[in-house]
């Protein structure tokens, strides 16, 4: 019996990347997963129905719901699913992102809303919905960050709304501290997914960083696993950094190649 | 000019090929009109994928940005987009300014975010042939005029072997929109 035995986790923005990866371990880990995408008659929800379907031929109990999370009608939709469905949450996992990839004088006011509305408004809606379903018992909230909340990243302004998100996540931990609820986020660093097509055209020759610069998605995916168990309950508001060692050190071997 | 060195047709089968390879789709389900949202199902993080496929063949730099976001930035926010995220009459001229003759129509009042439906491969096969035809007469390193295509994607010069300096697919629309300007496109239609 996996550490997740019988908690229900909602992991947003799950039909590809990083998310996809997750809900997978979690599933692996015994939980109900709930996926999640953003978008109705795209490839992503072929892709979510289609892990969803794979995971209950499995013999796990799991369902994608679509909702966009920077509309507050459209989370609050989603809970009642959940709640309909599994009468509780016990595991949130915050992980949709969307943002366009401008410089900072290049930003429209239509962008800045958009980063707000989808990686700061819709985590928030998330979270408050799903308190009501994480009472009275022990509940993980895991946000999905990026070094782009520490360091500076070519054409990534979301970089600011992972350092908002932190921020909140401490906040969060905090206010939850005399309930069972734990809240901490991941900080992946440079990850092979969808994120890297968008990082390439950013920053040249980022797909030849050597191996090392680069970290697993099952890596990634194992702390945030780690941090939805009771193993992990004395950690509050902390946002662990994951990166394969990328940032621990300054000096990095030149590459070869 | 070295717009011929790749003719339409061998751009249009690597548009065909860079779009099904990142949709993981049959280039036969990939048609001239095809929109890549409606019909193949594509999302916005495909659009980067497809771009990027199309830079690496051609050795060029696709557009980083709508042409729609250009106007705003350059003409000025509200533009061409309405505080409710509708198209404006404004972006509907210049809209057909530039791309009246190639795939569907804008109307005034349409949602912002049903324009990115309207990019077909036609549109992308536009955006290469205009990228391409930026490149000079004559290689600026070595004076030859030799251009050559190696493997139908990438010119280079026959002389030096450099790569010619295409202006990036942002670059042409900031030139074009400055053109407009300039012969009073916008200005004298809505004034």
């Amino acid at each position: 019996m996996g550490p997740c035995h019988g908690r229900v986790a909602l992991i947003t923005g799950s039909s590809r990347g990083l998310g996809r990866v997750i809900a997978r371990k979690l599933s692996n880990a015994g939980a109900d997963v709930v996926l999640n995408y953003r978008k109705a008659g795209g490839r992503s929800e072929a892709q979510a129905q289609a892990l969803a379907k794979e995971l209950v031929e499995r013999g796990s109990r799991a369902v994608a719901i679509q909702a966009d999370i920077s509309q507050k009608d459209a989370v609050s939709t989603m809970f009642q699913e959940i709640a309909a469905r599994y009468g509780r949450l016990d595991i949130l996992v915050l992980n949709a992102a969307r943002a366009p990839f401008k410089t900072v004088g290049e930003l429209l006011r239509r962008d800045l809303l958009e980063l707000v509305e989808n990686n700061y408004l819709g985590n928030v809606y998330c979270m408050q919905q799903a308190l009501p379903l994480m009472q009275g018992r022990p509940g993980h909230v895991v946000f999905v960050s990026s070094l782009g909340s520490r360091f500076a990243l070519p054409s990534y302004p979301l970089g600011s709304m992972k350092a908002a998100m932190e921020a909140l996540v401490k906040q969060w931990a905090a206010e939850l501290g005399d309930r069972q609820i734990t809240v901490n986020g991941v900080t992946a660093g440079l990850l092979k997914t969808d994120s890297l097509i968008v990082l390439r055209q950013y920053w040249p020759g980022v797909e030849r960083l050597p191996a090392t610069a680069f970290v697993d998605l099952e890596d990634v995916a194992s702390v945030v696993l780690f941090l939805c168990t009771e193993a992990s309950r004395a950690i509050r508001g902390q946002s662990i950094v994951v990166d394969n060692g990328l940032t621990n050190q300054l000096l990095h071997p030149a590459s070869t190649g | 000019m070295a717009e011929s060195l790749i003719s339409s047709d061998q751009i249009y089968r690597e548009v065909q090929k860079a779009i099904a390879d990142a949709l993981q789709i049959s280039e036969q389900k990939v048609e001239p009109d095809s929109s890549l949202i409606r019909d193949l199902a594509a999302e916005s993080l495909d659009f980067i994928d497809i771009n990027f496929r199309l830079e690496q063949r051609f050795n060029v730099g696709m557009p980083r940005k709508y042409f729609l976001e250009h106007v705003e930035e350059l003409f000025g926010e509200g533009t061409a987009i309405d505080q409710s995220g509708h198209l404006t009459e404004a972006a509907v001229t210049i809209w057909n300014a530039r791309l009246g003759s190639v795939g569907p129509q804008v109307h005034a009042g349409m949602p912002l975010d049903d324009v990115p439906a309207l990019v077909t491969p036609r549109t992308l096969v536009m955006i290469v042939e205009e990228i391409l035809a930026t490149c000079p007469a004559a290689c600026p390193a070595c004076g030859k005029a030799a251009w050559a295509v190696a493997d139908g994607g990438s010119i280079t010069c026959g002389g030096c072997g450099a790569h010619p300096p295409l202006l990036t697919g942002d670059d042409v629309i900031r030139r074009w929109l400055e053109d407009f300007r300039a012969r009073g496109g916008l200005v004298s239609r809505a004034s």
